[in-house]
């Protein structure tokens, strides 16, 4: 196999809007004849986006599933694709809607109607990093010494992720977004989002549902919010400072920002002429329009340098499309009959020369404790440590894991193993020596404690898409 | 004077000085720190105008950057480092392998007719043909045409079969084990190049063959090995028809991933009845 192409689709339920997006991913050996194979995507084509559609709502607490299904189908209709086309994709529920009664249930209703290995995610910082794929912001970093802060605002959240280098440093998300206040033109509030009301509050502004706001209001408003989440950015105003305003964190303290880039729908609209009237501020009926001016307003009283983004509105489903599946390496150990699969959560251990066993243990119990339940795969297990490995400790290891498993577990049947290090074929040979255990074992995987991991079908004899998910559902 | 005189004079000094400082005086070098780990070794860039930059160069390479420089030279410890590696690269290739360890994993030896180190490295053909004796040998002792044959050899580094041999080889076996592959009788060449597999080929006609041998010794590893593999090695087998997995050490190719690749590659080439660049891996 010297390059395979996949298809592989976008899926992004937004605040307010939706989007689809199609990609072509080309699988390619990254390594030369003479060592190991690896492979790794070469390439990312976005072969199509469809047009942006307003969420579809059933009242305020539930999205409308029907509505959202036949609208999928028609695009799919319209790209000529059928499921069994699609090898990879995500699904990504984002900002506001991920609170919604029915989240958990339509993304993953929708996932697995979506192709074969199209998986459901979630999660603000996931969210962010992929907007700031998508963006454009992560390549830019890569031939820039700065750091740069890809906001992606949408209608319920604005996603911020730091790279440097191309490498993820610090994700935070901020309850800034242009769909928190929903007003018509005559700018009498219709509604104003739970979430901007702790932070309305502590700023003293009086916003209900029913008042009038004029221009100048709103325009003090829109500015507060955006020099506030700026501030926090530039590091004048600490975290814990803003708590109100904060949604989450990868950190108490941001990294020294050099550079700014702006996507999202909000990151759109700031690329339009600044709305003049309040009829102009309300052409979606909220306040998005004026965010956006007021925050490309704002930005110049900063040091950042804005970077304009390659892709605005569409960053998140791009960015969902084309990066959340990884390879594993190309010399694992897997059954093909049991993939794929989805959702399994992780426990993790670190490889040490002491304590290997003791470690496993406790693992394995606190394993018990919080995902009983799933008797033939209880979880898989991430191996992570730098420790080098050989043949006579690896067999050790395997034994240690088949023992204290089938102590454990008595009802499990199948045994994955998912290695950081290139290790999968030679540990998975064991364990299937050594146990009785049907084994999924992969490796150079960067996989914590608490992920859950989705594993599909083998692209080629030794080589499986892999979904990371950091947070999963409640 | 007489050798044994030397000897009586040495013998009468040690003594003395011996005396002279008892042993629990003796420096241990371990305590006083005299062991050198790589991390004692390393050197940077003072203060580099771009940390990260410079931080993910040097990651991407073992290759000696960013070490700094006194002047226009290196600094003393790059040097010495470096005569350090070569030393080791001339120990690998002058060096052997000691016969308990290969009774370890029951390998017997047999030679090439290479004579000795030094007509080895000047004459690479006499590598390639096993000895009278050694065709006699494997004759006597090997299963004949077996379905797997493992050959072991020193090739141009002892010390890479004595880092790499105890991973590689039991991943190896058992990888044959799981794709329900036979082996034969393996054993050890002494003086070895690759292509004695050819000749090896000839005698015992396996179907598939794989030789562990060691690599010429760099300044990055002097312990690195090569597994050379092919489809009914026979005379006139040319390059392009072996396949190789090389630089497996513990900081290369990982040695039990590589051997337990080797199985997978062997099976591929039994299935698809070839090897070397028409293998479709």
């Amino acid at each position: 196999m010297s390059t395979v192409v996949i298809k592989s689709v976008g899926i992004d339920i937004g605040t307010s809007t939706s989007k689809f997006m199609m990609s072509e991913l080309t699988l390619g050996r990254v390594s030369s004849n003479f060592s190991l194979p690896q492979f790794d995507i070469i390439q990312r084509k976005v072969t199509y986006v469809s047009e942006i559609i307003s969420t579809p709502l059933k009242n305020e607490e539930e999205i409308d599933l029907p509505l959202l299904v036949s609208w999928l189908e028609k695009e799919y209709q319209q790209v000529g694709l059928t499921l069994s086309d699609i090898k990879s994709g995500a699904v990504i529920i984002t900002g506001e809607t991920a609170i919604k009664k029915n989240a958990d249930a339509l993304i993953h209703y929708l996932a697995e109607r979506s192709g074969d290995f199209v998986v459901a995610i979630a999660g603000a910082s996931l969210e962010a990093v992929l907007a700031g794929k998508g963006s454009g912001a992560a390549r830019h970093s890569q031939s820039s010494r700065a750091a740069i802060a890809n906001i992606d605002i949408g209608g319920g959240t604005a996603n911020v992720v730091v790279f440097q280098q191309g490498k993820v440093l610090e994700t935070i998300t901020f309850h800034v977004g242009g769909r928190l206040i929903e007003m018509n033109s005559l700018g009498e509030v219709l509604t104003v989002s739970p979430s901007l009301k702790p932070w309305l509050f502590f700023k003293k502004f009086q916003v209900e549902k029913g008042m009038r706001l004029s221009l100048p209001k709103l325009v003090e408003i829109t500015s507060a919010l955006c020099g506030d989440l700026l501030d926090v950015l530039a590091g004048g105003k600490s975290i814990s400072s803003l708590e109100c305003l904060v949604h989450s964190t990868s950190c108490p303290a941001l990294p020294r920002i050099h550079e700014v880039m702006v996507s999202g729908g909000v990151g759109r609209l700031a690329v339009e002429e600044p709305p003049a009237t309040l009829e102009d501020v309300a052409k979606f009926n909220d306040i998005g329009p004026l965010l956006a001016s007021e925050l490309m307003k704002a930005v110049k009283r900063y040091h950042f340098t804005v970077v304009e983004a390659a892709q605005t509105s569409s960053a998140t489903v791009i960015g969902a499309g084309t990066q959340t599946t990884k390879l594993s390496g190309a010399t694992i150990l897997i059954q093909p009959e049991l993939l794929p699969l989805r959702n399994v959560p992780v426990v993790k251990a670190a490889l040490t020369e002491m304590d290997f066993e003791e470690q496993i243990e406790q693992v394995f119990l606190k394993g018990k404790e919080w995902f009983e339940g799933n008797d033939h795969l209880p979880f898989a297990i991430g191996l992570g440590g730098t420790l080098y490995l050989s043949y006579v400790k690896l067999k050790e290891v395997a034994d240690i894991i088949g023992e204290l498993y089938a102590m454990n577990f008595p009802l499990a049947e199948v045994l994955a193993v998912v290695c950081e290090n290139d290790m999968a074929k030679a540990l998975g040979q064991a364990l299937r020596l050594q146990t009785n255990y049907q084994v999924i074992c992969i490796d150079q995987i960067g996989i914590e404690h608490g992920d859950y991991i989705d594993i599909g079908a083998p692209l080629n004899d030794e080589l499986v898409p892999v979904v990371v998910k950091t947070l999963a559902f409640s | 004077m007489k050798e044994k005189q030397i000897e009586l004079i040495v013998q009468k000094v040690m003594e003395q000085l011996q005396a002279k400082f008892p042993s629990e005086n003796r420096v241990d070098p371990v305590d006083k720190g005299l062991i050198f780990t790589e991390r004692d070794w390393e050197t940077s860039i003072p203060k580099p105008a771009f940390q990260e930059g410079a931080a993910d160069l040097t990651a991407s390479t073992p290759a000696r950057i960013g070490v700094w420089r006194t002047g226009t030279r290196p600094l003393t410890k790059t040097m010495l480092k470096l005569q350090f590696d070569h030393a080791a690269a001339i120990d690998a290739v002058g060096g052997e392998v000691l016969e308990n360890y290969l009774q370890e994993f029951e390998l017997f030896t047999v030679e090439t007719c290479y004579e000795n180190k030094e007509v080895y490295l000047k004459r690479p053909d006499k590598g390639r043909v096993l000895t009278d004796a050694a065709v006699q040998t494997i004759k006597e002792r090997c299963q004949h045409r077996p379905q797997a044959q493992i050959v072991v050899s020193d090739g141009l580094s002892a010390s890479a079969v004595e880092t790499n041999l105890k991973d590689v080889y039991p991943a190896l076996l058992d990888s044959l084990k799981l794709s329900n592959l036979t082996c034969g009788t393996p054993f050890f060449v002494k003086g070895g190049r690759v292509a004695c597999m050819d000749h090896i080929g000839e005698i015992l006609e396996p179907e598939v063959l794989v030789l562990l041998i060691g690599e010429r010794p760099g300044l990055v590893s002097a312990s690195s090995m090569s597994a050379y593999m092919c489809y009914r090695p026979r005379k006139g087998i040319v390059e392009s028809d072996r396949n190789v997995i090389s630089n497996i050490h513990p900081l290369g190719t990982p040695p039990v991933e590589a051997g337990a690749h080797i199985g997978t590659v062997l099976q591929k080439m039994l299935e698809q009845k070839t090897s070397g660049v028409k293998l479709e891996l």
